[in-house]
């Protein structure tokens, strides 16, 4: 009896084991609070383009993948200290950050744009770098990164979330609120009478997936992967399926924003 | 053994234990990168202890205003008083700094965010302090001012003479508490994109990825602001002292 016990415990052990050696899931780091590459569904689980995209480098890799909801501005630290494996969260890969972590093959074409007020007379960014114009900008955001090195005559107002800047363009408060060109499309939809958008980048910017300098293998994994995505017509069915109304407009325009 | 060389043995410890969980840690400084910004350092903790100040004495003010109010025996001012430390009180600063701004003081006409912010922050520091100042000055037995009008003191003499000294005296200590809390509390004025200490820190932060070489200086400047204050509370305290018989 004891004998059989003890092989019992045995095997539990080793099928433990066995089981953690197991890929260990992915954890992919994102700030839930922009649609629609990053967002919640009624039920409150992470949805959006990233997170597919993020679902679809798990089922490539064959790892689970784990979506951690970290702030915009703390997804580099915490990639930084191990807390997450990669970041994809609509994130510009610019020189500066480059110079703390590594990032992969670009998977999108944007640019910084101007949610503008309705009051207001600024026609293009260079109105903005005047004394007397005040700017809203995202903590940590490439447009909040603009604003410090490029506009230093006006006022910049630091706001931790998009909504509250948007509030300070529709209330008047602000001339412009500096983002990428899909958010300021549809925020003007949303405030149709108290904003007009310069969709127009005046500057272009590509997104990445962030990972840490040292993990050469995983951004080799990740660019395979991006390239397969796009080879079988993923990215397509992502634009098709979240940004059908936005891709229409944008193309009609002539502005860039593609996969 | 003399206590500034206790002091010191344990500010000491803690140093070294922090210290020691950085080095195990392996965190790869760069304090160059911060060093150059350190003007938006200097600017963010200026703005922070004007803020703070202006807001400390609105508070005080405020809160003292509030505790008289309670005890006038008008019961119109009464219930305003209650109302107001009610409200506030039990409500988060975020909120209030939120509808303060975005809604009550556009509808005023307030645009100045830096004079919404300082009011906001006195208003609820000062449902605070308006307990603090009633708990002190509830604590002054009626006898007491009873036999004051027996000897024919006035209101504002009894005020003056019998009730002040012991209720400052009661209340200092949670008053220099609620200042420090103060203080700190001034930190989340940033949402409303007030340019104080914390929202600088965490620019720098954004700008440089270096996260504690940011906020390591933040919580030095904090410091530098709160343990002055907890040094002239103790001094105050041994002022007002007596023998309480």
């Amino acid at each position: 009896m004891q004998r059989l016990a003890s092989t019992a415990i045995a095997a539990c052990l080793l099928f433990v084991a066995a089981a953690a050696q197991a890929a260990p899931p992915l954890r992919v780091g994102m700030e839930l609070s922009y649609p629609p590459f990053e967002m919640t569904d009624p039920q409150g689980r992470p949805a959006g383009v990233s997170v597919r995209l993020a679902e679809a480098l798990g089922r490539h890799l064959g790892r689970d993948v784990v979506v951690e909801n970290i702030a915009f501005d703390g997804l580099i630290p915490a990639l930084k200290t191990g807390k997450i494996d990669c970041v994809i969260s609509s994130m510009t890969a610019t020189p500066e950050r480059a110079k703390s972590i590594a990032f992969s093959d670009p998977y999108l074409r944007t640019g910084l744009a101007l949610l503008v007020g309705a009051k207001s007379s600024v026609q293009s960014a260079a109105d903005l770098d005047a004394p007397g114009r005040v700017i809203a900008v995202k903590k940590g955001t490439t447009g909040h990164q603009f604003a410090a090195t490029s506009l230093t005559r006006a006022t910049v107002l630091v706001l931790d979330k998009e909504s509250a800047a948007v509030l300070e363009v529709v209330q008047g408060r602000a001339d412009a609120f500096i983002y990428d060109s899909l958010s300021v499309f549809q925020n003007q939809r949303r405030h149709r009478d108290t904003t007009r958008a310069l969709l127009h980048p005046f500057r272009e910017e590509t997104w990445a997936v962030g990972l840490r300098r040292d993990d050469t293998a995983l951004r080799d994994q990740v660019n395979a992967f991006l390239e397969a995505f796009r080879a079988e017509g993923g990215f397509e069915r992502l634009g098709d399926e979240f940004l059908p109304e936005e891709k229409a407009s944008f193309k009609a325009a002539g502005i860039p924003f593609y996969f | 053994m003399p206590r500034w060389l206790a002091h010191t043995i344990v500010v000491a410890a803690f140093a070294g234990a922090i210290a020691l969980a950085f080095w195990r840690v392996g965190y790869d400084w760069n304090w160059a990168a911060v060093w150059a910004y350190r003007q938006k350092f200097l600017q963010g903790w200026l703005t922070t202890v004007a803020l703070s100040l202006a807001a400390l004495f609105a508070s005080i003010t405020i809160g003292a205003v509030t505790a008289l109010l309670m005890r006038s025996g008008v019961v119109l001012l009464e219930s305003t008083a209650r109302v107001y430390v009610e409200l506030i009180r039990g409500t988060p600063l975020l909120v209030q700094l939120l509808i303060g701004f975005y809604v009550v003081a556009s509808a005023v006409g307030l645009d100045n965010r830096y004079l919404v912010g300082t009011l906001v922050l006195a208003l609820f520091s000062g449902a605070y302090m308006a307990e603090i100042f009633r708990g002190g000055l509830d604590a002054i037995p009626r006898a007491q001012l009873d036999s004051a009008r027996a000897i024919g003191l006035d209101p504002w003499q009894t005020l003056r003479l019998v009730v002040l000294p012991q209720a400052v005296r009661i209340a200092l200590p949670s008053v220099a508490g609620q200042l420090v809390s103060l203080i700190k509390d001034s930190s989340l004025l940033s949402v409303i994109a007030i340019s104080e200490f914390t929202l600088n820190a965490q620019e720098v932060n954004s700008f440089t990825y270096s996260t504690l070489e940011s906020y390591l200086p933040l919580a030095a400047g904090y410091l530098a602001l709160t343990l002055p204050l907890s040094a002239l509370s103790r001094w105050l305290e041994r002022r007002f002292a007596y023998e309480a018989a």
